[in-house]
């Protein structure tokens, strides 16, 4: 990390705790993430000595992932092999406790109904009697067929006065059948789109004189470290109630960047990025869709981010 | 050389001397067979004979020859592995506890970390498993006021202790294990502290009383 001059900067993080869980899926459909993290920061600065101010303006940039919800779908080959080995461990399998009382009230039938049948000889299995396993089983096929599990891909409606910049504007007839609704997965600005996969937020930003489509970043202050700057970068964004969990101090990659020749001065040479990892919490309230943001899985980075930029960025962004 | 073959030669008639009286004094030497295996323990059986004066005692030994084990000791006390404090570029001892109700997944989703973390020279000082937990979910009938057992649902969770991890490479492993993490698992990172360590020991009522009646 070339900061400028001598100063000493000691970092010392104490009661690291968080935890993820996947078991409750809130409503917005996250990840239920919670951490409480006490870093303590101490920054001290020798007095007196100079600090030469290096060329390269620092800044930091954050990598907001929101995780995905859902597991992906197999591939034909996983299928046929996940049902060839549900078939074998079927056939290997012992009977369990229930099959094993069907089968016990089965033959107990069987047996009343002959015609030598003599109650004296049962068995008394007291409350066996009353409730059979077949009727037990009746009542939970009749409990899963009350059961909805959520749709896999999110549907929304999108109506005619939408009309964002980075949103597909289509004017939907208020009758119209289920399969005129957009599709979730197409609108870049919402969160809800590709549940299976890992999403990267990415802002337009403006950056020298033009404005670029990179991961959100602002500049170094003195006397922060770089994960505050993080912090700051991710604070600053239009959207709010972003909550993000940092995953460590230690930044993830970097990007450097060095003005053409004509606009370089002797203390400015050009920039360094550092990039943070962080995995979103808790998307707040739904914005309204501001043309400036956008959540991309990791095939469409390439179509915003500049191919030296994304060079670097695609060597730490995850897509398992 | 000469001497031995002299030697032999003694022993030669020695021998023919005894086998000619064999048949006189076989009840005798039965007798004495008996006995061996208490004067001898440690080589020889009822069949054999010690021949301590002939080059070929103990040509059967081999118990010498393994390489020496450690008397074995009934098992100690579950001793606390030393936990390591923080410092600036590393963390201290990591506990990464993975929770829920399906043991197949929790299962192998910690020997994912544990195999992740080995390969990723990330070094594993423990792994070890905390009881299970049983929840019974209990619904109120539809008809009364009583509450009926509907399901047993049964908590898992298993610990994987991280001794020394990274700073820089803190990041790269939560990002891989939380994309990596199977629906319907609980995965938390926490330090490991000597509370930790407690806690998974039973307590023992009478003992503590009787350490309280002592101290009273």
């Amino acid at each position: 990390m070339s900061a400028p001059g001598r100063r000493m900067a000691s970092v010392t993080l104490s009661h690291f705790r968080s935890c993820f869980s996947r078991t409750a899926v809130g409503s917005a459909g996250f990840r239920h993430l919670s951490s409480t993290s006490v870093c303590r920061v101490t920054l001290q600065t020798k007095s007196g000595t100079e600090k030469p101010s290096s060329p390269w303006t620092l800044m930091a940039a954050v990598c907001l992932q929101r995780l995905p919800v859902i597991s992906a779908d197999c591939s034909p080959i996983e299928q046929q092999f996940r049902q060839m080995m549900q078939r074998m461990e079927l056939e290997k399998s012992l009977l369990s406790d229930h099959e094993l009382r069907l089968l016990e009230d089965s033959e107990r039938i069987s047996r009343k109904q002959a015609d030598d049948y003599d109650s004296d000889e049962e068995e008394n299995r007291g409350d066996q009697e009353i409730v059979l396993a077949q009727d037990l089983e009746d009542s939970w096929e009749q409990k899963l067929q009350k059961f909805q599990p959520g749709l896999r891909v999110n549907v929304c409606v999108k109506s005619s006065r939408h009309s964002g910049e980075g949103v597909r504007a289509r004017s939907v007839p208020a009758d119209a059948p289920l399969s005129c609704l957009a599709d979730a997965d197409e609108d870049l600005t919402s969160l809800e789109r590709c549940l299976a996969d890992p999403l990267v937020l990415v802002a337009e930003q403006q950056v020298g004189g033009d404005k670029l489509w990179l991961l959100p970043q602002t500049r170094w202050q003195e006397g922060e470290t770089l994960r505050q700057t993080a912090e700051r970068a991710l604070a600053s964004l239009p959207a709010a109630g972003l909550k993000a969990t940092f995953l460590g101090n230690a930044p993830c990659g970097v990007y450097k960047y060095k003005l053409p020749k004509a606009a370089r001065t002797e203390s400015a040479v050009g920039t360094k990025v550092f990039f943070f990892k962080a995995i979103l919490s808790d998307g707040g309230a739904p914005a309204a869709p501001s043309a400036s943001l956008l959540w991309a899985k990791k095939s469409e980075l390439q179509r915003y981010l500049k191919p030296a930029y994304m060079m670097k960025v695609e060597r730490f962004v995850l897509a398992l | 050389m000469f001497l031995r073959s002299v030697c032999w030669s003694k022993a030669d008639f020695l021998l023919l001397q005894v086998t000619r009286q064999a048949f006189v004094l076989q009840r005798a030497l039965a007798s004495c067979r008996a006995t061996p295996s208490l004067q001898h323990p440690a080589c020889a059986s009822v069949n054999e004979r010690q021949y301590r004066t002939m080059p070929t005692h103990g040509i059967g030994r081999w118990r010498h020859l393994l390489p020496k084990e450690a008397p074995k000791k009934k098992k100690d006390k579950l001793q606390m592995k030393e936990i390591l404090a923080e410092t600036d570029t590393a963390y201290g001892s990591l506990n990464v506890t993975v929770s829920g109700y399906d043991m197949t997944l929790v299962e192998h989703y910690s020997q994912y970390i544990h195999n992740l973390c080995n390969r990723l020279g990330i070094k594993v000082a423990d792994s070890y498993i905390l009881p299970t937990k049983t929840t019974e979910v209990m619904l109120m009938q539809e008809q009364g006021t009583k509450m009926f057992v509907d399901a047993v649902l049964k908590t898992h969770e298993r610990v994987v202790q991280l001794s020394s991890l990274e700073a820089a490479a803190c990041p790269v492993l939560l990002d891989v294990l939380l994309q990596n993490q199977p629906e319907g698992v609980e995965l938390s990172v926490s330090e490991h502290t000597e509370a930790h360590f407690q806690a998974r020991f039973k307590g023992r009522p009478e003992l503590e009383g009787l350490i309280a009646q002592l101290t009273y």
